[in-house]
Protein backbone atom coordinates (compact mmCIF):
# COMPACT_ATOMS: atom_id res chain seq x y z
CA UNK A 1 0.00 0.00 0.00
CA UNK A 2 2.84 2.40 0.80
CA UNK A 3 5.18 1.54 -2.07
CA UNK A 4 6.79 4.52 -3.89
CA UNK A 5 4.97 3.65 -7.10
CA UNK A 6 1.56 3.84 -5.45
CA UNK A 7 2.45 7.03 -3.58
CA UNK A 8 3.69 8.79 -6.72
CA UNK A 9 0.71 7.67 -8.78
CA UNK A 10 -1.69 8.85 -6.08
CA UNK A 11 0.04 12.24 -5.92
CA UNK A 12 -0.27 12.52 -9.71
CA UNK A 13 -3.91 11.46 -9.92
CA UNK A 14 -5.29 13.31 -6.91
CA UNK A 15 -5.25 16.87 -8.42
CA UNK A 16 -7.12 15.66 -11.47
CA UNK A 17 -9.76 14.07 -9.25
CA UNK A 18 -10.15 17.41 -7.45
CA UNK A 19 -10.44 19.21 -10.79
CA UNK A 20 -13.01 16.74 -12.09
CA UNK A 21 -14.96 17.04 -8.86
CA UNK A 22 -15.06 20.83 -9.03
CA UNK A 23 -16.04 20.64 -12.70
CA UNK A 24 -18.89 18.22 -12.09
CA UNK A 25 -20.11 20.19 -9.09
CA UNK A 26 -20.15 23.59 -10.81
CA UNK A 27 -21.43 22.40 -14.20
CA UNK A 28 -24.22 20.22 -12.88
CA UNK A 29 -26.86 22.45 -14.47
CA UNK A 30 -25.39 22.02 -17.97
CA UNK A 31 -23.89 18.55 -18.09
CA UNK A 32 -24.37 15.17 -16.46
CA UNK A 33 -23.12 15.25 -12.90
CA UNK A 34 -24.15 17.34 -9.95
CA UNK A 35 -23.47 18.00 -6.32
CA UNK A 36 -23.33 14.42 -5.07
CA UNK A 37 -21.08 13.16 -7.83
CA UNK A 38 -18.78 16.16 -7.61
CA UNK A 39 -18.54 15.86 -3.84
CA UNK A 40 -17.73 12.17 -4.02
CA UNK A 41 -14.98 12.85 -6.56
CA UNK A 42 -13.50 15.56 -4.30
CA UNK A 43 -13.58 13.13 -1.40
CA UNK A 44 -11.92 10.45 -3.56
CA UNK A 45 -9.04 12.83 -4.26
CA UNK A 46 -8.46 13.37 -0.56
CA UNK A 47 -8.97 9.69 0.23
CA UNK A 48 -6.21 8.68 -2.20
CA UNK A 49 -3.81 10.83 -0.20
CA UNK A 50 -5.20 9.43 3.07
CA UNK A 51 -4.75 5.83 1.96
CA UNK A 52 -1.28 6.21 0.49
CA UNK A 53 0.39 8.85 2.65
CA UNK A 54 -1.16 7.93 5.96
CA UNK A 55 -3.76 9.54 8.13
CA UNK A 56 -1.47 12.33 9.36
CA UNK A 57 -1.62 14.14 6.00
CA UNK A 58 -5.36 14.59 6.23
CA UNK A 59 -5.97 14.65 9.98
CA UNK A 60 -5.52 18.41 10.25
CA UNK A 61 -8.73 18.75 8.22
CA UNK A 62 -10.64 16.95 10.97
CA UNK A 63 -12.02 20.09 12.64
CA UNK A 64 -12.66 21.87 9.32
CA UNK A 65 -14.73 19.11 7.78
CA UNK A 66 -17.02 19.02 10.79
CA UNK A 67 -17.71 22.68 10.09
CA UNK A 68 -18.10 22.12 6.33
CA UNK A 69 -20.69 19.47 7.07
CA UNK A 70 -22.68 21.74 9.37
CA UNK A 71 -22.26 24.72 7.03
CA UNK A 72 -23.66 22.74 4.10
CA UNK A 73 -26.61 21.53 6.14
CA UNK A 74 -27.39 25.02 7.46
CA UNK A 75 -27.17 26.66 4.01
CA UNK A 76 -29.40 24.02 2.45
CA UNK A 77 -31.92 24.39 5.25
CA UNK A 78 -31.68 28.21 5.06
CA UNK A 79 -32.30 28.16 1.31
CA UNK A 80 -35.33 25.96 1.89
CA UNK A 81 -36.69 28.21 4.63
CA UNK A 82 -36.04 31.35 2.56
CA UNK A 83 -38.28 29.79 -0.08
CA UNK A 84 -41.13 29.80 2.44
CA UNK A 85 -40.79 33.56 3.04
CA UNK A 86 -40.13 34.69 -0.54
CA UNK A 87 -41.91 32.12 -2.66
CA UNK A 88 -44.49 30.41 -0.51
CA UNK A 89 -43.14 26.86 -0.39
CA UNK A 90 -40.26 24.98 1.19
CA UNK A 91 -37.27 24.79 -1.20
CA UNK A 92 -39.01 27.14 -3.64
CA UNK A 93 -36.89 28.36 -6.56
CA UNK A 94 -36.49 32.05 -5.69
CA UNK A 95 -34.70 33.20 -8.86
CA UNK A 96 -36.71 31.93 -11.83
CA UNK A 97 -35.07 32.13 -15.23
CA UNK A 98 -31.50 31.90 -13.93
CA UNK A 99 -29.48 28.83 -12.97
CA UNK A 100 -28.37 30.46 -9.69
CA UNK A 101 -30.53 28.13 -7.61
CA UNK A 102 -29.06 25.03 -9.27
CA UNK A 103 -25.48 26.24 -9.00
CA UNK A 104 -25.81 27.28 -5.35
CA UNK A 105 -27.41 24.04 -4.22
CA UNK A 106 -24.95 21.98 -6.27
CA UNK A 107 -21.94 23.65 -4.68
CA UNK A 108 -23.43 23.36 -1.19
CA UNK A 109 -24.25 19.68 -1.70
CA UNK A 110 -20.78 19.03 -3.13
CA UNK A 111 -19.11 20.65 -0.11
CA UNK A 112 -21.32 18.69 2.25
CA UNK A 113 -20.81 15.33 0.58
CA UNK A 114 -17.04 15.96 0.36
CA UNK A 115 -16.87 16.76 4.06
CA UNK A 116 -19.19 13.92 4.98
CA UNK A 117 -17.42 11.12 3.15
CA UNK A 118 -13.98 12.35 4.18
CA UNK A 119 -15.09 12.56 7.82
CA UNK A 120 -16.56 9.08 7.58
CA UNK A 121 -13.26 7.62 6.39
CA UNK A 122 -11.04 9.64 8.72
CA UNK A 123 -13.03 8.56 11.77
CA UNK A 124 -13.45 4.96 10.65
CA UNK A 125 -9.71 4.62 10.03
CA UNK A 126 -9.15 6.30 13.38
CA UNK A 127 -11.25 3.65 15.09
CA UNK A 128 -9.19 0.89 13.58
CA UNK A 129 -5.91 2.53 14.54
CA UNK A 130 -4.52 2.79 11.00
CA UNK A 131 -1.41 4.91 11.01
CA UNK B 1 -25.48 -23.81 12.11
CA UNK B 2 -26.81 -25.25 8.91
CA UNK B 3 -30.30 -24.62 7.71
CA UNK B 4 -32.79 -27.42 7.42
CA UNK B 5 -33.25 -28.80 3.89
CA UNK B 6 -37.01 -28.29 3.91
CA UNK B 7 -36.49 -24.62 4.94
CA UNK B 8 -34.08 -24.14 2.06
CA UNK B 9 -36.64 -25.56 -0.34
CA UNK B 10 -39.32 -23.32 1.16
CA UNK B 11 -37.20 -20.18 0.75
CA UNK B 12 -36.27 -21.05 -2.84
CA UNK B 13 -39.92 -21.56 -3.65
CA UNK B 14 -40.84 -18.27 -1.97
CA UNK B 15 -38.16 -16.39 -3.94
CA UNK B 16 -39.33 -17.85 -7.23
CA UNK B 17 -42.94 -16.97 -6.40
CA UNK B 18 -42.01 -13.38 -5.48
CA UNK B 19 -40.05 -12.98 -8.73
CA UNK B 20 -43.01 -14.28 -10.74
CA UNK B 21 -45.41 -11.92 -8.96
CA UNK B 22 -43.09 -8.93 -9.52
CA UNK B 23 -42.66 -9.67 -13.23
CA UNK B 24 -46.41 -10.14 -13.65
CA UNK B 25 -47.04 -6.83 -11.86
CA UNK B 26 -44.54 -5.07 -14.10
CA UNK B 27 -46.16 -6.47 -17.21
CA UNK B 28 -49.58 -5.50 -15.93
CA UNK B 29 -48.74 -1.79 -15.56
CA UNK B 30 -50.17 0.47 -18.22
CA UNK B 31 -47.57 2.57 -20.00
CA UNK B 32 -49.92 5.17 -21.44
CA UNK B 33 -49.02 8.85 -21.25
CA UNK B 34 -50.65 10.47 -18.27
CA UNK B 35 -51.83 14.02 -18.88
CA UNK B 36 -52.25 14.82 -15.18
CA UNK B 37 -48.80 13.66 -14.11
CA UNK B 38 -46.89 16.24 -12.02
CA UNK B 39 -43.84 15.72 -14.23
CA UNK B 40 -45.88 16.82 -17.23
CA UNK B 41 -46.81 20.06 -15.50
CA UNK B 42 -43.22 20.61 -14.43
CA UNK B 43 -41.95 20.17 -17.98
CA UNK B 44 -44.51 22.61 -19.37
CA UNK B 45 -44.33 25.35 -16.73
CA UNK B 46 -41.36 25.20 -14.37
CA UNK B 47 -38.60 23.71 -16.51
CA UNK B 48 -37.90 27.02 -18.27
CA UNK B 49 -37.79 28.87 -14.94
CA UNK B 50 -34.98 26.71 -13.61
CA UNK B 51 -32.61 28.03 -16.31
CA UNK B 52 -30.79 24.71 -16.36
CA UNK B 53 -30.14 22.78 -19.54
CA UNK B 54 -29.80 19.55 -17.64
CA UNK B 55 -33.30 18.18 -17.21
CA UNK B 56 -32.29 15.63 -14.57
CA UNK B 57 -30.65 18.28 -12.42
CA UNK B 58 -33.60 20.64 -12.65
CA UNK B 59 -35.99 17.86 -11.67
CA UNK B 60 -33.70 16.83 -8.82
CA UNK B 61 -33.44 20.34 -7.37
CA UNK B 62 -36.97 21.60 -8.03
CA UNK B 63 -39.59 18.92 -8.38
CA UNK B 64 -37.74 16.37 -6.23
CA UNK B 65 -35.95 18.83 -3.95
CA UNK B 66 -37.44 17.13 -0.89
CA UNK B 67 -35.83 13.89 -2.03
CA UNK B 68 -32.42 15.56 -2.31
CA UNK B 69 -32.93 17.21 1.06
CA UNK B 70 -33.74 13.84 2.61
CA UNK B 71 -30.59 12.32 1.14
CA UNK B 72 -28.53 15.12 2.63
CA UNK B 73 -30.16 14.64 6.04
CA UNK B 74 -29.51 10.89 5.95
CA UNK B 75 -25.83 11.50 5.17
CA UNK B 76 -25.61 14.07 7.96
CA UNK B 77 -27.12 11.76 10.56
CA UNK B 78 -24.95 8.82 9.50
CA UNK B 79 -21.80 10.89 9.78
CA UNK B 80 -22.86 12.41 13.08
CA UNK B 81 -23.18 8.86 14.42
CA UNK B 82 -19.74 7.90 13.17
CA UNK B 83 -18.15 11.05 14.62
CA UNK B 84 -19.77 10.54 18.01
CA UNK B 85 -18.63 6.91 18.05
CA UNK B 86 -15.12 7.91 16.99
CA UNK B 87 -14.72 10.55 19.66
CA UNK B 88 -16.07 8.29 22.38
CA UNK B 89 -13.76 5.43 21.40
CA UNK B 90 -10.77 7.77 21.18
CA UNK B 91 -11.54 9.01 24.68
CA UNK B 92 -11.95 5.47 25.98
CA UNK B 93 -8.64 4.40 24.42
CA UNK B 94 -6.92 7.43 25.91
CA UNK B 95 -8.27 6.68 29.39
CA UNK B 96 -7.28 3.02 29.09
CA UNK B 97 -3.75 3.98 28.09
CA UNK B 98 -3.56 6.41 30.97
CA UNK B 99 -4.59 3.72 33.43
CA UNK B 100 -2.14 1.19 32.03
CA UNK B 101 0.64 3.77 31.87
CA UNK B 102 1.57 3.09 28.26
CA UNK B 103 3.46 5.75 26.33
CA UNK B 104 3.29 4.21 22.86
CA UNK B 105 0.54 5.04 20.35
CA UNK B 106 -2.30 7.54 20.44
CA UNK B 107 -0.20 10.40 19.09
CA UNK B 108 -2.62 11.47 16.37
CA UNK B 109 -5.05 14.28 16.81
Amino acid sequence: MRSPIVRTAARAISPFLFLAGLYFATHGFLLPGGGFQGGVLLAAGALLILLTHGREKVIHLEEDIDWFETFGMVVFLGAGLAGIFFGGAFLYNMLPGTPVWCITLDIVIALKVFAGILALFIYLFGLEGVK
Amino acid sequence: MGMDKSWKRFFTLACVLIIIVLIATGLGLDHEDKEDSPVQGFLEENYEEMGADNLVESVLLDLRAYDTFGEVIILYIAIAGVIILGKEMKKANYEKEEVEGKDEGGDDG
